[in-house]
């Protein structure tokens, strides 16, 4: 049977035009998909039962045992630090936010090493953005700064931009103009009509030298920017002064090189300049496929896309204090729920080493890094696949995952609830 | 040789990266990526290992050649082997310094880590079912 | 089955010519009814002021440019954050509060019926995840239109029923309630960076013009016989000497409904000015309010400002812009494909700027110079204007000259030779005040007939019972008194249900979200339309297929249909 449109929950792309071939519970083909669509749907590694921590090993124990556990863990703790929500759905997100809000923990996303700092540059700064279908229909003009749509977001450029044909831009590729900014010549660099070549960690003063140019003072420019001709940077703010529409995306590039947000708010900046002259936008391309559904979810309940701590009995917000890493770094927590991520992986060693010391609960479909870091683990279904449920697109287009698997696994927001209900019954309320 | 590391997603590091456990994921991401120049300087050879020390740590990786590659550059894929050399300190940002950190780069015989080793070297019990 | 009295209720039903009248209200299982038995429950409303509740018909409170003006704005959420308490969650946000917040506010004013003022269909999906979390008002969603690409083709062609039959199928599919226009044609521009400066420009690239969409748009939502009318944020907003544009566009109004009115034109103060800069703004309220006077098929709100911070928001990103380029405070944009656009910054109405007096004094002078309440609702284009926690304030200024004059000898000097606000005595009683409030809107929205609105045997027992005695009340010099009062009900029921008591919330909420879905024949159904759907399938970047909400996300939805005069 062949399942039609079905959305790929792996990375901010959402695709939601896969057809998945399946036989009974198994994924024979997956059709329209990119590689990582590919693995992400049709792999293999879905750990069979909850597991707990021994003095010896693990053991594999009921899910009611390790709802109750995790409960009592929970609930014992001082300040429990509930972290990742990515990877699924926003009803099971939006359980977790209102845990945290029943324990006075601290609840923070993936954004946290990821988009953190996008988000914070658009608090100071606003964002100038669009949908993707804009860009694509639009779009003459595409920029990738910092960022490798080729590895990371593999369709991006042939369902939203450079090689999607659009209602205004119907030779596709032949009507665009592509830019690339980034420190190498990636594979993205490779397709690209002007390749920026910039030396790591100086996209702030290029953003400037590119604004100064925007705002006629290209006068002031020296020779060089960045180990970047100025003869190129002239003829780059010339094309986007020109363009019909221009659209930039960036990435890790920027928000993890130092200046962090400092350099996206310049790269906003840019945008609002340009947009004196005609048509910008700029977005954030998003790792995960939900993360964006988290920060959604997080800020609607909280008013706060990420980080937010609950200790003080209303919602507290300070990037910085209230972030998981530096949370773990100072060991601050006494207890920590992990969901549909995997810090163990992606979090700098002292932070990951810290979930070891405390009692971690981990609830993930799969055997990853954080699970020999865990105390307890528990499976469930992937939202997406066997789960149905809300996911945002790195736009900010909400789409429903379909489920197209049945599976013997319960939903994460089952989970949740069931552990949400505990608390509750045990404080009383 | 002093480097400056660069982490990031690729293909290999996200078609591998729901198996923590297997082989691909470790051959994906216990890699450093090279300038084949500046591999060649160091006396070593594609495959040959190489540690990688920062202030945050050390990490025995595979090397490999990467044309595209400045000199003075290493490129890591996001994982538990580039995090073992990056810092937890984020500068109040949340966010730590998974790009740019300056890293000197040492031809070894160590033997690359398990994924399995890497997380019981900070107190974890590996998982086999 | 549950059953309520209210007794001692003083009662203003304006839809039942129910005027100051002590009397009681019986209430079986959530609705009005003639009377109950000695078992019911029984509230005391001690000869206090009791209305049905309270409805906003146009407020920016859930979907997808609301929560970019929360997480843009974490020092609003500082400036209005409360903790967990009873019932109540966390809230966070002054003037663009969580939407518990917003529940909990709206609420503790004896609100239980809330329009959202836009909601753009691809994003649909957000808005009724935002909906189920503001769980004590029922909610209905504006649908825009205005730079939808499909309704411009059928205008260009002059197609009224394919533009119905669009409309059909976006509402059913996304489980909107009616057809919002903002800036139409103007957004469409604004994906080019581009505006439109009169009702009869062209669209680039599309060759309509604003006047062609809007009349096409009021033939099509009458064809469909849809329960509101269109809803109309007009071309021009915020721009000196734009009350020109707004009476060409009252203009192309035909009076083709018998049971309400045949346009919604919405937040018209930013809509009234006179002059030709921002040097020489002036009002031209009067204009404005001579032509709803005699256009009975026209219905508009204030779109009141008041002084302080608030944010805008709204569909019309190029205004947005300009407002940038004038404030230069953080911006965010937000263009949907295919549809609309957006744009959400921060302001502070200022006492000290003319221009901002001149806006405050409009405001209350198209509702002070509109003789029949029913068309000029009490609005502020929350948050836009101000946010909604000002109405009773506004309330205030409404019924007391006293109370404007005070205020009006704070402003900027200029004001006075700008504005006929000081010239006008009039001032609205409680029954003028309970029509621009709920019983006006209920009739503006078509939700009368839903039971909302009034307390006619049958009708949905909404209630809010306010600590006000009226008839010891001088709202003419006592404003305070009327202020605090309609700030916090002693009860506000639900359904029957009582859901706040004295401003707290005390249970959990189970909302309704009101939808349309206006029935069409088969022949002009859009989806079977293998036009529609190629070019849908080319141009949108989401399948078709994924498009529509599903019926998960309205838990308690209620779904009125209708049948087009086809």
């Amino acid at each position: 049977m062949i399942i039609k449109d079905v959305v790929c929950p792996f990375c901010g792309c959402l695709c939601d035009d896969l057809d998945v071939e399946v036989d009974g519970q198994t994924i024979i083909k997956v059709q329209n998909g990119c590689t990582l669509a590919e693995a992400a749907l049709t792999g293999n590694n879905r750990l069979p039962a909850p597991i707990r921590r021994t003095a010896t090993g693990w053991e594999e124990i009921s899910f009611d045992d390790a709802i109750r556990e995790t409960a009592d863990i929970l609930l014992a703790a001082d300040r429990p630090l509930l972290y990742g929500w990515s990877s699924t759905h926003g009803e099971a997100q939006s359980i977790g936010v209102h845990i945290a809000e029943l324990l006075g923990a601290v609840i923070d996303n993936t954004s946290t090493v990821c988009h953190g700092p996008s988000i914070l540059a658009i608090q100071e700064v606003g964002h100038p953005g669009c949908t993707l279908g804009q860009v694509k229909n639009r779009a003459d003009v595409v920029v990738y700064w910092g960022c490798n749509p080729t590895e990371a977001h593999p369709r991006h450029m042939s369902r939203y931009t450079t090689f999607a044909t659009g209602f205004f831009v119907p030779e596709a590729q032949k009507d665009r103009t592509v830019i690339v900014v980034d420190t190498r010549r990636t594979e993205s660099a490779e397709i690209a009509d002007e390749f920026i070549q910039i030396e790591r960690g100086r996209d702030y003063e290029v953003l400037a030298a590119l604004r100064a140019i925007v705002r006629g003072k290209g006068s002031i420019l020296p020779r060089e920017i960045a180990g970047i001709a100025r003869e190129q940077l002239f003829r780059v703010a010339e094309i986007c002064m020109k363009a019909k529409f221009g659209a930039i995306f960036f990435g890790l590039g920027l928000t993890m090189s130092s200046g962090k947000y400092k350099n996206v708010r310049n790269a906003i900046e840019l945008t609002d300049e340009l947009n004196r002259h005609t048509k910008f936008t700029i977005s954030p391309l998003r790792g995960h496929g939900n993360v964006y559904g988290s920060n959604e979810v997080f800020t609607w309940i909280t008013g706060y896309p990420y980080a937010v701590d609950f200790a003080r009995g209303i919602a507290f917000y300070n990037p910085g204090e209230t972030t998981a890493v530096d949370i773990l770094r100072r060991g601050e927590c006494d207890a920590a729920l992990i969901v549909a991520s995997d810090p163990g992986a992606h979090f700098p060693h002292a932070a990951a080493a810290h979930l070891a010391k405390i009692p971690t609960i981990l609830i993930d479909p799969h055997r990853t890094a954080t699970t020999p870091l865990c105390r307890l683990q528990m499976p469930c279904t992937m939202a997406g696949i066997d789960a149905e449920g809300t996911a945002y697109r790195m736009d900010g287009v909400p789409i429903r995952y379909k489920k197209f698997l049945e599976s013997s696994y319960p939903d994460d927001a089952d989970i949740l609830k069931r552990i949400h209900d505990r608390i509750r019954e045990v404080q009383g309320s | 040789m002093r480097a400056v590391l660069n982490t990031g997603r690729n293909v290999p590091q996200g078609v591998a990266v729901e198996h923590k456990g297997s082989p691909d994921y470790r051959a994906a991401v216990s890699v450093c990526h090279m300038n084949p120049v500046d591999l060649m300087e160091l006396g070593s050879n594609e495959g040959g290992h190489v540690a990688l020390m920062s202030r945050a740590g050390s990490v025995v990786l595979t090397t490999r050649v990467a044309e595209g590659m400045n000199r003075g550059e290493v490129f890591v894929p996001l994982g538990p082997y580039a995090n073992r050399i990056i810092s937890a300190e984020t500068h109040a940002t949340g966010m730590p310094d998974f790009k740019g950190e300056p890293v000197d780069v040492v031809p070894t015989d160590e033997p690359v880590m398990t994924i399995g080793e890497l997380m019981e070297s900070i107190g974890g019990v590996w998982y086999d079912h | 089955m549950t059953e309520l009295l209210v007794k001692n209720a003083c009662v203003i039903d304006p839809l039942n010519k129910i005027l100051m009248e002590i009397m009681d209200i019986p209430v079986r299982d959530g609705r009005i009814v003639e009377s109950v038995s000695a078992g019911a429950d029984v509230i005391d409303a001690r000869g206090c002021l009791t209305l049905p509740g309270g409805i906003d018909s146009h407020s920016h409170v859930c979907g997808t440019k609301v929560n970019f003006g929360r997480y843009m704005s974490p020092e609003d959420m500082r400036a209005g954050r409360t903790a967990r308490r009873g019932k109540m969650h966390v809230t966070s946000g002054y003037y663009v509060p969580t939407t518990y917040g917003n529940s909990y506010r709206y609420s503790a004013m004896g609100y239980t019926t809330v329009l959202e003022g836009a909601m753009a269909p691809l994003e649909a999906r957000h808005t009724h995840e935002e909906f189920t979390a503001t769980p004590h008002q029922d909610m209905l969603a504006n649908t825009l239109f205005d730079g939808n690409w499909a309704i411009m083709e059928a205008v260009r062609a002059k197609d009224i029923k394919k533009a119905a039959a669009i409309v059909a199928w976006t509402l059913s599919a996304v489980k909107g309630y009616s057809i919002k226009l903002t800036n139409p044609g103007g957004t469409e521009a604004w994906g080019w960076g581009q505006d439109l400066s009169s009702i009869h420009d062209m669209v680039p690239n599309f060759n309509v013009t604003p006047a062609e969409i809007i009349t096409t748009m009021i033939a099509a939502n009458e064809l469909l016989g849809l329960p509101h009318s269109v809803h109309l944020h007009c071309n021009n907003l915020g721009k000196p000497g734009n009350y020109r544009t707004t009476l060409q566009t009252f203009d192309l109004v035909p009076d083709t409904n018998n049971g309400r009115q045949t346009l919604y034109a919405t937040h018209v103060q930013f809509h009234a000015y006179g002059g030709t800069t921002w040097r020489d703004i002036s009002s031209k309220a009067d204009d404005i309010a001579r032509a709803v006077n005699a256009k009975p098929q026209i219905v508009m709100d204030m779109g009141q400002i008041m002084f302080g911070r608030t944010m805008t928001m709204t569909a019309d990103g190029p205004m947005e812009f300009n407002l940038y380029c004038l404030h230069h405070n953080k911006w965010s944009n937000h263009d949907v494909e295919l549809e609309t656009g957006s744009g959400i910054i921060p302001v502070l109405y200022s006492k000290k700027s003319l221009v901002n007096c001149v806006m405050w004094a409009i405001g209350l002078e198209l509702a002070l110079l509109t003789k029949n309440p029913y068309q000029c609702l009490l609005e502020t284009d929350n948050p836009n204007g101000a946010p909604f926690v000002k109405y009773p304030e506004i309330i205030g200024l409404l019924m007391s000259k006293r109370y404007r004059d005070e205020e009006c000898a704070t402003l900027n000097g200029g004001t006075e030779q700008r504005t006929a606000l000081s010239a006008l005595d009039r001032e609205m009683d409680w029954n003028e005040i309970a029509i621009m409030t709920r019983a006006g809107q209920a009739k503006a929205l078509g939700i009368d007939a839903q039971g909302k609105g009034h307390f006619r045997t049958g009708a949905e027992a909404d209630i809010a019972i306010y600590p006000i005695r009226c008839r010891d009340v001088d709202p003419t010099t006592e404003y305070r008194k009327v202020i605090e009062g309609f700030q916090k009900t002693m009860y506000t029921i639900k359904r029957g249900r009582v859901v706040a008591r004295d401003g707290d919330v005390i249970v959990e909420g189970a909302n309704s979200t009101f939808w349309v879905n206006p029935v069409v024949p088969d022949d002009l159904n859009v989806a079977s339309d293998p036009e529609f759907v190629k070019k849908f399938e080319e141009y949108y970047t989401v399948r078709m297929g994924n498009y529509p909400v599903q019926d998960v996300y309205l838990p308690r939805g209620k779904c009125i249909r209708t049948e087009a005069a086809l």
